[in-house]
């Protein structure tokens, strides 16, 4: 962990090596902005919350996100010191019960779904994922009930490190509602009826074609958005000027190679930047034109620049002490536990957890494969174009998260570290993507 | 999004004599059409391609006529058996009177 030129205080080095697989590791504060970052993002990506008159919380998130708040969890902002919250246990409720209900609540979208990582029985169960064990046959292990219900209350008194969230003990499913689904597993004997249906088992089920050409302007309407930038690059903005003006030849000369370097700490600003957050400073700075986070002119804009690195390799720079702090940071922080469910980045996307497994119908990416260079992507699923950031504020929200700002230092950092496999990788933006 | 009438085509990179070339055009177009409210007319602007050509060695192989209700950007995808080398050009024409023209070389390899 330590690298030569790295500065690690003893009193930080002893709290680091403090072992034990919940500890709460102390980061190094190179590369740190020295003041809390101003969000200049819209509206709805800055992750604020609201106090209603009649005092419940309410978040500002994008159109048809949830707004329910989720403070009571874990985030990954890092003055959010809070522990993984600890196991929990209560006694299974005596009441009988009922498969049927159980069956409707290892199904329910609203809950898990269980099926998101879990194969059972039946036509109807589609699609489900295969992150977690096949439970089609689990009523022949005849394990107690107690033990089961105990397992699906909270499984990290069993498997410590396990990717399950703890339904009960995070309050996501009631005991009562456990107990009907401990009785339908009881339900779950051989053997399992013989396979119709190929796409079924994801196991079996074949792995996602992908959308063709992705810089055939023709296939993927990104490429459009991101060439309609060239006429705001030419644009003078309220200062008098335009980028044209100090960044001559045009966008695919002036900007060739840039974005192959981020993200990465930029001292003017003192912190970890990526080409989207680079923007929201330099357009305004510059030209006096805005580019908010999550603008459509800050993503076509970002499109347009890294377009013109395409086919040149990553190659983001981790010698200096202020990229290096901040992928460790950005390690940390891409396996710490958060939010309701109490997942880490980690527990979909890296090998031997759900990498490259499936997640409900979806394919889960692995890390190591180098996530990152076809971002901005075109996403078919909602007929936009989609950075990094926004990805990264889905990914936690519907699970329980109140995700952070769109520009925040917390998700440059761990865009920093998952760049890091993308090194030496060709860059291809912008990617299209379900 | 780029200006209205920039036309992308797409045709495969190797063509032999005599294939069945699939080409790919789309042309940037906003394709607006009249909406209403309560049943009257909001806007008028009726701005959209209502015709489609297409010109191969000269001479015109195929048109199509469109109407409002395809989308923004256009995008047509057909094909045609390459026997010459030799220019293909699709032409749009919208209702304010614009014609957008795209060229590609047909050539054998």
């Amino acid at each position: 962990m330590l690298r030569s030129g790295h500065v690690v205080g003893a009193a930080l080095l002893a709290a680091m090596l403090g072992a034990g697989c919940a500890r709460t590791e102390t980061r190094s504060t190179a590369g740190l902005p020295p003041t809390p970052w101003v969000s200049r993002s819209i509206p709805e990506a800055k992750g604020e919350i609201r106090t209603l008159p009649d005092g419940k919380k309410q978040a500002v998130r994008y159109h048809r996100w949830t707004a329910e708040d989720f403070g009571g969890y874990r985030t990954y902002a890092y003055d959010d010191q809070r522990p993984e919250p600890r196991p929990g246990k209560v006694a299974m409720p005596a009441i009988a019960g009922d498969p049927k209900k159980g069956r409707s609540l290892f199904l329910s979208r609203a809950l898990g779904p269980c099926t998101g990582c879990h194969l059972i029985q039946g036509d109807d169960v589609w699609p489900a994922g295969n992150v977690g064990p096949d439970l089609s046959t689990f009523g022949d292990r005849s394990l107690p009930d107690e033990y089961v219900f105990n397992l699906i209350y909270d499984p990290r008194h069993i498997f410590p490190n396990t990717t399950m969230p703890p339904w009960g003990a995070a309050g996501v499913l009631k005991p009562e509602e456990i107990a009907h689904i401990v009785a339908f597993l009881r339900t779950q004997k051989g053997p399992s009826p013989p396979e119709k249906n190929r796409d079924r088992d994801p196991n079996t089920r074949p792995k996602p074609v992908g959308f063709g050409d992705n810089l055939d302007p023709t296939n993927n309407p990104g490429v459009l958005r991101a060439e309609g930038a060239e006429a705001l690059w030419a644009r003078k903005g309220p200062a008098g000027k335009s980028c044209a003006d100090c960044h001559q030849g045009g966008p695919m000369a002036a900007m060739k190679g840039v974005a192959t370097r981020y993200p990465k700490y930029v001292a003017g600003y003192r912190r970890v930047m990526s080409t989207e957050d680079f923007l929201t400073v330099h357009s305004p700075e510059t030209t006096g034109t805005p580019m908010l986070a999550e603008s459509p002119e800050n993503l076509d804009m970002a499109m347009l620049v890294k377009m013109a690195s395409n086919g040149m390799p990553v190659a983001i720079d981790l010698s200096n002490k202020e990229n290096q702090a901040a992928f460790e940071r950005g390690r940390i922080s891409f396996n710490k536990r958060v939010g309701q469910r109490n997942h880490a980045c980690a527990d979909c996307h890296s090998e031997g957890k759900g990498a490259d497994k499936f997640l409900g119908g979806r394919l889960l990416g692995n890390v190591e494969a180098g996530l990152t260079r076809h971002f901005p992507t075109w996403r078919t699923s909602q007929g936009d174009v989609w950075d990094m950031r926004k990805r990264m504020q889905w990914c936690m929200t519907p699970l329980g998260m109140n995700m952070l700002s769109a520009d925040a230092v917390e998700y440059a950092e761990i865009e920093l570290y998952l760049t890091s496999f993308d090194k030496g990788k060709p860059m291809s933006v912008p990617g299209i993507r379900h | 999004m780029a200006e209205i009438g920039r036309v992308r085509i797409k045709v495969p990179s190797s063509i032999k004599p005599g294939d069945v070339v699939r080409v790919r055009v789309l042309v940037i177009h906003p394709m607006e059409i009249v909406q209403r409210r309560d049943g009257k007319p909001m806007d008028k602007n009726y701005h959209f391609i209502n015709r489609v050509a297409v010109i191969y060695l000269g001479t015109e192989i195929a048109q199509f006529e469109t109407t409002q209700s395809i989308s923004e950007n256009p995008f047509f995808s057909f094909t045609f058996k390459a026997t010459e080398p030799g220019p293909l050009k699709v032409t749009f024409l919208d209702t304010h009177g614009g014609t957008y023209e795209g060229a590609t070389d047909i050539k054998f390899s």
